[in-house]
C-alpha cells in the first residue's frame, strides 16, 4: 500500500500536466566581475570640475530557476569604490526575454536575459580612515545581458546594467566645524563578464 | 516598440542621464566676524536679567543647592537646584565675555573679558557687583574666536561667532587625509565636571566654603587664593578678603593649558600635551613638580587619593587619534606612572565619587564605572540615548550636560541611574 502511495506522489505531477514533462526547479548561479563606469561633477559653480570614475565590481547570483525563463534568488557582491568598499546584498530576479534571432532557435546558444537586483549595500569590508565613518544604503540595479552557450551547459555571460548605490559618510571635523556629513549616490553603468550554470 | 526592446531603451536613457555620482557634503561651521568693543561698554554691560533658555551652556558650577550655568560669553544662569527633581531658574546674570566662575562663601568670581568681577550672591536672584580687578586678562578665546585688549585705545577686539550651514557638491572622495588645523580651541572650556579635588558643598566646618568645580575648570580656589589659568600662564588672586580679590603673581605654565584643579596641596594642570603637577605648599607661589606626558589630545582629569583618571580624546579641536581612559598612579608626584589604559569611544568630561567613576562619551552617551580597582575598572551602565559632554557627581545626584540639555540623575544605585530632571538647551545650530 505504501509503495503504491509513494508511486502516486511521484506520478502526480505527470497527471497534472498531461503528457508534458514538468519543469523541475534547479539551482542556478551567475558569477560575474567587471567595471563600474561613471563620472562625478563637483565643486562650486566657479571652480567646478568633472572627473571620470572606473571601479571594480564582482558579484555572484545564486537562486532557483523557477521557470524555464525565470530565476529568483539573492546576489552578494563587492564594489570597490575609491573611498568605500561596499558589499551589496540583494534580492534578485533573472528573466530571459528572447533570443536575438528566431532562425537560430535550434542552436539555442545565444539568449538575452534581464536582471533586477535591489537590496542594501553594507560596509562590512570597508576600512575607514580615523575620524571617518562610512555607512551603506539602498542599491538598485536593473540590467540586460547575453548568455552564450547551450542551456544545458555552463554559459559565458556578458551584461550591462545600471547601478544606483546610496551611501553616507561622517567626516572628521576641522577646528571650527561643528558637523560634517556627506551623502553619496553612486550612479554607474556596470559592464561585466562571467559564467552561469 | 517591441516589448523586448524596452529594457534596452531604458538602459540607454539611464546611461545618458544617470551615470554621474551625486555626492553632497553638508557642514556646519563657525564663522568669525571681527567686532570692536569699548571697555566701558563691557563694564557697564553687567546686569541681572530675566531667566532665559540655555543656548550655549559652558561651565556648570554648584554651591549651596544652587546651580550656576555659564552661557558662553554672555553670562551665568542662576538656578535653584535644592530640589534636583525640579530645578528652578531664578535669574540670568549678564556678564559680557564670561566663560568661567568660582564661588567662595557668598562671593561669585567671574571673568568678563579682561576683568575679574566679584559678585555678592547672598540673594541669588539679585546678584550684586562688589568689586572688579580691571584689565588683568590681556587676551582669551571663546569658541575658537580670539579677543585681545588694547590698553592704549581702551578698546577690545573680539570675534563674533556665527553658525553657517552649507552644502557643496563633492567628488565622493571623502575618505582622504584629515585636515587638522591646529588645536586653538582645545582650551575653551565648555563644561566643568567634578574631580575628587572639589571641596564638598556642605563644608560648613571649613572657614571658607567653596563651590564645586571640576576637572575642566580654569578657575580654582585654594587657601586664600584664586587660581585662573590662561593659555600659557596662571594668574593668582589673593581672596583673603573674599569680596575684594587682589591680583598677585602671574606664573608661566607653557603652551596649551586647558584646566586646573587643586587636590590636597597640589595643583593639577591639564594641557594639550600632558598633565602638570605643581606643589602648592606655598599657595602664593606654586612650584612645578613633574609632568605626565601624553599624546596631543584633549584631556580632562579627575583625581582620587593617589590615582588620577585622565580621559584622552580625539576629534574637533583636539587633534590626536587617541580615545582612552588613562589611570595614573600619582603616589610619587615627581614621577607619575601609568597603571593602565582603557579604550573609550570619545571620552569628554569625567567625574569621580569614589568608587563611582562617570565618563561622558560625547555622542556615545554616558558610562558609569566601578573604579574600586585601578587595574580593573568595571563598566556598570552605559546610557546611549543621550549626548553627554560632562558630569558633576554630587553626593547622590549626577549632573550631566549634553548637547540637548542638562540632566540630573540619582546615582544611589550607580548601575541603574534614575533620571530626576532635565533642563533643555536650545542650541543656535
Amino acid at each position: 500500500m505504501n509503495k503504491l502511495l509513494f508511486s502516486l506522489v511521484w506520478l502526480a505531477p505527470l497527471f497534472a500536466t498531461g503528457q508534458t514533462a514538468p519543469f523541475k526547479p534547479v539551482f542556478t548561479n551567475m558569477t560575474e566581475f567587471g567595471g563600474l563606469f561613471g563620472q562625478v561633477r563637483y565643486g562650486t559653480p566657479f571652480t567646478e570640475s568633472v572627473d571620470k570614475r572606473v571601479n571594480l565590481t564582482a558579484q555572484t547570483f545564486n537562486g532557483v530557476q523557477l521557470r524555464p525563463r525565470l530565476a529568483v534568488g539573492g546576489t552578494v557582491g563587492v564594489d570597490w569604490y575609491n573611498t568605500a568598499m561596499i558589499t551589496p546584498v540583494c534580492a534578485s530576479v533573472r528573466y530571459d526575454i528572447s533570443r536575438p534571432s528566431p532562425t537560430r532557435d535550434t542552436q539555442k546558444n545565444l539568449r538575452i536575459f534581464t536582471s533586477l537586483d535591489t537590496g542594501w549595500g553594507f560596509t562590512w569590508l570597508n576600512e575607514d580612515p580615523s575620524g571617518y565613518k562610512t555607512s551603506g544604503g539602498w542599491v538598485v540595479s536593473p540590467g540586460i545581458g547575453f548568455r552564450i552557450g547551450k542551456p544545458t551547459n555552463t554559459n559565458f555571460i556578458l551584461s550591462l546594467s545600471y547601478k544606483r548605490q546610496e551611501a553616507n559618510a561622517e567626516k572628521p571635523l576641522s577646528w571650527n566645524e561643528l558637523a560634517k556629513h556627506e551623502t553619496r549616490v553612486y550612479n554607474r553603468m556596470a559592464f561585466r563578464i562571467g559564467l552561469a550554470f | 516598440m517591441k516589448p523586448n526592446l524596452l529594457p534596452l531603451c531604458l538602459l540607454f536613457v539611464l546611461s545618458l542621464t544617470g551615470c554621474t555620482d551625486q555626492c553632497k557634503e553638508t557642514r556646519t561651521y563657525r564663522r568669525y566676524v571681527p567686532v570692536t568693543l569699548s571697555l566701558r561698554e563691557i563694564r557697564e554691560g553687567v546686569r541681572t536679567e530675566e531667566v532665559r533658555p540655555l543656548e550655549k551652556p559652558g561651565k556648570i558650577y554648584t554651591k549651596g543647592g544652587y546651580l550656576f550655568i555659564n552661557e558662553l560669553k554672555e553670562g551665568i544662569h542662576l538656578i535653584d537646584n535644592r530640589n534636583p527633581s525640579a530645578p528652578r531658574p531664578v535669574a540670568f546674570l549678564r556678564i559680557p565675555g564670561n566663560g568661567d566662575m568660582a564661588i567662595r562663601n557668598n562671593i561669585l568670581y567671574a571673568d568678563s573679558y579682561m576683568d575679574l568681577v566679584a559678585f555678592d550672591i547672598s540673594n541669588p536672584a539679585q546678584p550684586r557687583e562688589v568689586s572688579r580687578v580691571q584689565s588683568v586678562f590681556p587676551s582669551g578665546q571663546f569658541e575658537g574666536g580670539s579677543w585681545s585688549i588694547n590698553p592704549q585705545s581702551v578698546m577690545l577686539s573680539d570675534q563674533r561667532v556665527e553658525y553657517v550651514t552649507e552644502t557643496i557638491k563633492t567628488d565622493c572622495e571623502g575618505g582622504g587625509a584629515s585636515q587638522w588645523v591646529g588645536c586653538p580651541n582645545c582650551d575653551v572650556v565648555r563644561f566643568s565636571s567634578q574631580s575628587g579635588s572639589a571641596a564638598p558643598i556642605a563644608a560648613s566646618t571649613a572657614p571658607n566654603s567653596n563651590g564645586t568645580a571640576g576637572s575642566m575648570a580654569r578657575f580654582a580656589l585654594y587657601s586664600d587664593f584664586l587660581y585662573t589659568v590662561g593659555q600659557t600662564d596662571m594668574q593668582l588672586f589673593n581672596v583673603q578678603d573674599a569680596a575684594n580679590p587682589v591680583a598677585q603673581a602671574r606664573i608661566n605654565l607653557g603652551w596649551g593649558i586647558e584646566t586646573i584643579f587643586p587636590y590636597k596641596d597640589k595643583l593639577f594642570i591639564g594641557s594639550q600635551t600632558g598633565m602638570h603637577i605643581y606643589d602648592n605648599a606655598n599657595p602664593a607661589s606654586p612650584v612645578r613638580l613633574s609632568t605626565f606626558q601624553h599624546a596631543r589630545v584633549c584631556d580632562p582629569v579627575a583625581v582620587h587619593d593617589n590615582i588620577a583618571y585622565v580621559t584622552l580624546r580625539n576629534g574637533t579641536q583636539c587633534g590626536g587619534f587617541t580615545n582612552q581612559l588613562d589611570v595614573i598612579d600619582i603616589t610619587s608626584l615627581t614621577s607619575p606612572r601609568l597603571l593602565r589604559s582603557y579604550p573609550m569611544q570619545n571620552p569628554h568630561g569625567l567625574g569621580i565619587d569614589f568608587p563611582n567613576l562617570f565618563i561622558c562619551e560625547g555622542e556615545f552617551g554616558l558610562k558609569t564605572f566601578d573604579a574600586r580597582s585601578a587595574l580593573a575598572v568595571k563598566q556598570l551602565q552605559h546610557l546611549t540615548s543621550m549626548h553627554a559632554y560632562d558630569v558633576i557627581p554630587l553626593t547622590g545626584t549626577l549632573l550631566v550636560i549634553g548637547r540637548d540639555g542638562l540632566y540630573q540623575f540619582d546615582y544611589t544605585n550607580p548601575g541603574q541611574l534614575t533620571q530626576l530632571s532635565k533642563i533643555p538647551v536650545n542650541r543656535p545650530y
